[in-house]
């Protein structure tokens, strides 16, 4: 693989803008979901359709129109993400994607150093298509790769090969893509620590300047979790999760790529700024059947399918039926969602928010999480140490307030 | 009336026998009850009795029946309290009747439990007329299930009654055996007033009603009573017996069964087995056998959240309006916070109260696990009630303890013998007595401390001899023995919800089963759990609960925070049937692992 692709391209780096904007002009995150994939993965549980001409032609029609209502509700307001996310972006036409974008910039004042994601899956790629997806303004792509293991890859229901996975990074580098993110799962049954290092040694050679290694999760009702129900398959046990968690983790920092969130690791000047804002708890607009907005303390989902999407983009209402956060829900997700991050939770931010001292009131069980290595706290900043954020749940469990 | 034409009765007999449904049939046929207003289990008032098949309090309900001799009678039912916890309601009730009827499901036999309340009647010189229910099924059998009544309690079979309770069939025949079979009740309505309490409940409208049963002279409404042993008189202001609504009477006499109201505000007013008399013409003595309820077993009650402690508290003082063996005081625990200790008759009984509590007023509970009430010498000279293991003094500060013993009576069939006997001694007791009351059947005596039984005493019976015991047990005394304090310590810090007083030879071998039996109700958590066990300050046992290593949710983007934060809140919301002591969180069922720390492990 190294043979094919030579040492690291990327040279046209994006340099990582450091806050140039006051905070009302950094702009909004803007979520665009895509609800189609070609097949449903064994282990996913999100909303997505099976792909079929009208029901896409319908929606992109619908998007186009809900890009257009935000834009004169929010007065044109300035954005600083793009996020394409799915379901399988990639699915969508390069020329679709272009009316979206071109819609995008009419509606909002896209920055000019906006992070442009788009998720995509490696066979529905080629080179054609990621040069029209730069051509277009899509700077980052975040590759659903999951597993460098075909056996893996069957398990999970993917429709793709390990091969194709690596051909797709290739593909995009040389079509330019200079900021590459590749999607990993771990933690499959019958994984040990071994396969799961190998993996990372061999996905550390490709290069990319980011990777998000997701533990598997067994979502109820999904075709996984009911083979591991019927014990046809078997989940490595806590220690060997741990382990690998952490042995993981440490290998990749040892590679130059830092561990920014519970999942996420990127070298530096790559984090994903729209996911961070979600975690920073910026506001974001979500477009497309079943995504979610947040706008000060207004929370709202879009409809979920496709009849109810078009009723309420078309009446006009989308986004009309928001439920309003309280001061208490604001601060509860502050906590869960700050804490995901290594940067940690502001403690005096949370003392503003919540007039609490959240090491003060929690002082027996702040002590005690430090005493056993799972929390740090450094600058007025609490986060969690590596074997905290594999206890996560938990701890955020018992801090939040 | 002429108390030649009364019949007092009560009826055992096992649950699921068909009791109730017997005295449902009784009332229909008799026309108390019509097809419109009946419901099953007429007697039981309460859900709760409902629902357990059993009958918590004592119920009465006069019936009047025209025999075949064309006789006018008065019957009076008495329904009676099945559990040995409530053995001194039992025994108060049937003294109150001349006769029982025992009902046998014919597909079964004879079942070990109701044994002990045919003894106890045949103790009150009770005539007992054996009745075999359930003869509509296939696979009934009474000529067996006659013999074995026989064979194993020595009762007369040759007159059995065969009946279907469910249909209805012979249940006439009960009726006439009834009035002629047991004997009518004698005394003197000349006499001074002699009445037997034999139940007493608060109702919030009519304060204390009273069900008695007259053995000599006569009562008339608005008259003065005086209650025996408390000397304390009451106007009655309402006279009458149960039929099965509430009826009203002038005067009663000799043999008839009542109630009444007198203004009375504490279910103390008026004690089970106390004797009713009046105060310028009183009887020379009681009726025999008064002992004032006093609780056995003590427990402490908490609730769930601090901030429930006056809704428990008003639930408590509800409840005890209406328990007479029920009582509590405030207690502090270290580890729960403030609480009450509480007094219960036995194990069934704080059940029972739990369960009200938790039903009737929604009182969410932490309930420690039981204990008895010691006695302690104190080098200082002090004599110490200690009803709550944690509050035994330093080993330095005590002079001697003293445990309640019971006399313990076991009725078994004798192929059970060797084994209940194994029990017994495994359990401290001393034997007093091994005799065969019939070629099969045998009655072991036992004295024990209270403390042995309270634990897992009835279920190791109860699987030693197939379900074929019965037991039977008073308190007699208090002996003293070499007994210790065990301190659970958590994390290092002693629970003194936890503590146990145990004997000292048994206690290495105690706290080693209570220490794995909290490792096994306490969830694996956040952190590591020691829990050790200790004896002063010697630790005979350690374990640890591993904390788990991997609890997290892998995405969370903007699409997810809503389900994810509702989750944390649920998850938070689910932990509140926890206690949490310093950073352990402590389920319910931990409190009560105590009681199974004697079971092999």
């Amino acid at each position: 693989m190294v043979r094919i692709f030579g040492e690291s391209p990327a040279k046209k780096k994006p340099a990582p803008k450091k806050a140039a904007a006051p905070p009302g002009e950094q702009g909004l995150l803007l979520y665009i979901h895509v609800p189609f994939c070609k097949s449903r993965c064994r282990y996913c549980s999100f909303h997505s359709q099976a792909f079929n001409q009208v029901t896409y032609a319908w929606y992109l029609k619908t998007l186009l129109m809900e890009i257009d209502i935000w834009g004169r509700r929010l007065q044109r307001p300035a954005v600083q993400t793009v996020f394409f996310g799915g379901g399988t972006p990639s699915l969508a036409p390069a020329h679709d994607l272009d009316r979206i974008m071109a819609a995008l910039r009419q509606a909002f004042r896209l920055r000019e150093d906006a992070e442009i994601s788009l998720e995509a899956n490696p066979d529905t790629v080629d080179a054609a298509y990621f040069r029209s997806l730069l051509a277009m303004g899509v700077n980052r792509l975040s590759i659903g790769v999951q597993s460098l293991a075909d056996k893996d890859l069957a398990l999970l229901g993917r429709t793709h090969s390990a091969r194709q996975a690596v051909a797709a990074f290739g593909l995009a580098r040389q079509a330019g893509f200079a900021n590459i993110g590749l999607d990993l799962i771990w933690g499959l049954p019958g994984q040990r620590l071994r396969h799961w290092m190998d993996q990372l040694k061999t996905v550390t050679r490709l290069k990319a300047e980011h990777l998000s290694c997701y533990g598997l999760s067994l979502e109820p009702k999904t075709a996984l979790a009911g083979m591991i129900k019927d014990q046809a398959l078997r989940m490595p046990s806590d220690r060997e999760l741990a382990n690998m968690y952490v042995s993981g983790s440490e290998f990749l920092e040892s590679q130059g790529y830092i561990q920014y969130e519970i999942s996420n690791f990127a070298r530096m000047g790559f984090f994903c700024r729209h996911n961070l804002g979600y975690w920073e708890g910026r506001d974001y607009l979500g477009l497309g059947p079943s995504a979610v907005s947040t706008i000060g303390p207004r929370r709202f989902t879009n409809p979920r399918y496709m009849d109810a999407y078009d009723a309420a983009v078309r009446g006009g209402f989308v986004g009309q039926d928001f439920e309003v956060l309280d001061k208490a829900a604001k601060i509860r997700e502050m906590v869960m969602l700050a804490l995901r991050t290594t940067k940690g939770l502001d403690l005096r931010e949370y003392a503003r928010a919540s007039g609490r001292d959240l090491v003060k009131s929690n002082q027996a069980l702040v002590q005690e999480l430090y005493k056993n290595n799972l929390i740090r706290i450094y600058k007025g900043r609490l986060r969690l140490t590596k074997n905290g954020m594999l206890v996560s749940d938990a701890i955020i469990a018992r801090l939040a307030p | 009336m002429d108390n030649a034409y009364i019949r007092n009765f009560s009826i055992i007999a096992h649950i699921d026998h068909g009791k109730s449904t017997l005295a449902d049939r009784i009332l229909e046929l008799t026309g108390l009850v019509g097809e419109r207003d009946k419901k099953n289990q007429y007697l039981d008032k309460m859900d709760l009795e409902r629902e357990r098949g059993i009958t918590i309090k004592a119920q009465t309900v006069r019936i009047p029946y025209r025999s075949e001799d064309g006789g006018d009678y008065v019957l009076n039912l008495i329904d009676t309290p099945g559990h040995v916890d409530f053995s001194y309601e039992v025994s108060r009730s049937l003294a109150a009747c001349e006769g029982a009827l025992l009902v046998v499901d014919s597909t079964q036999g004879v079942e070990a439990q109701t044994l002990a309340n045919v003894y106890l009647a045949l103790d009150h010189n009770l005539e007992v007329i054996p009745v075999l229910n359930k003869i509509d099924l296939p696979s009934a059998d009474p000529e067996r299930v006659a013999r074995e009544i026989e064979e194993v309690i020595g009762l007369d079979c040759a007159e059995a009654l065969a009946v279907s309770a469910k249909t209805g069939q012979g249940v006439d025949r009960v009726l006439e055996a009834v009035v002629r079979r047991l004997p009518a009740p004698g005394g003197d309505p000349d006499a001074p007033l002699k009445a037997l309490i034999f139940d007493s409940w608060y109702d919030s409208y009519q304060g204390v009603v009273v069900l008695f049963r007259i053995l000599e002279g006569r009562l008339k409404n608005g008259e003065r009573i005086r209650i025996f042993s408390s000397g304390r008189s009451f106007e009655v202001t309402k006279l009458g017996a149960f039929s099965p609504e509430a009826k009203e009477f002038r005067s009663m006499g000799p043999g008839e069964v009542g109630f009444l109201c007198a203004a009375m505000r504490d279910i103390g007013d008026a004690p089970v087995g106390d004797t009713i008399t009046k105060p310028e013409r009183p009887c020379a003595s009681p009726f025999p056998g008064f002992k004032k309820i006093k609780p056995m077993v003590f427990s402490g009650l908490y609730p769930v959240e601090p901030g429930e402690y006056e809704n428990l508290k008003t639930a408590l003082e509800k409840l005890q309006l209406n328990d007479a063996a029920f009582v509590y005081e405030p207690e502090t625990s270290k580890a729960l916070g403030f609480g009450f200790r509480c007094g219960f008759l036995g194990l069934l009984h704080i059940d029972i109260v739990q369960e009200r509590l938790e039903r009737e007023f929604q009182a969410r509970l932490i309930t420690t696990a039981p204990s008895v009430a010691y006695r302690v010498d104190t080098t200082s000279g002090q004599t110490l009630n200690i009803d709550n293991p944690s509050r035994l003094p330093d080993q330095q500060e005590v002079a001697a303890v003293y445990e309640p013993f019971v006399r313990l009576e076991v009725h078994v069939p004798h192929e059970y013998v060797g084994g209940v006997l194994a029990l017994c001694e495994e359990k401290r007791g001393l034997q007093k007595n091994i005799a065969y009351l019939t070629s099969t059947r045998v009655v072991i005596t036992y004295e024990m401390p209270f403390a042995e039984i309270m634990y897992d005493f009835f279920d190791k019976l109860k699987s030693q001899t197939k379900g074929y015991a019965s037991l039977d047990y008073e308190i007699i005394d208090y002996r003293r023995a070499d007994l210790v304090k065990l301190d659970i310590l958590i994390n290092g810090e002693p629970v003194d919800a936890f503590s146990a007083i145990v004997h000292r030879e048994r206690a290495p071998r105690f706290g080693r089963s209570l220490a794995l039996k909290l490792k096994r109700s306490i969830p694996r958590q956040l952190f590591e759990v020691v829990i050790q066990a200790a004896i002063g300050r010697k630790v005979v046992a350690k374990e640890r609960v591993a904390p788990f290593r991997k609890d997290v949710t892998a995405k969370c983007y903007g699409g997810d925070v809503t389900r994810k934060r509702k989750l944390l809140e649920k998850q938070k919301e689910g932990k509140r049937r926890m206690r949490r002591m310093g950073n352990v969180e402590i389920p319910q069922e931990a409190f009560l692992a105590v009681l199974k720390a004697g079971e092999e492990t």
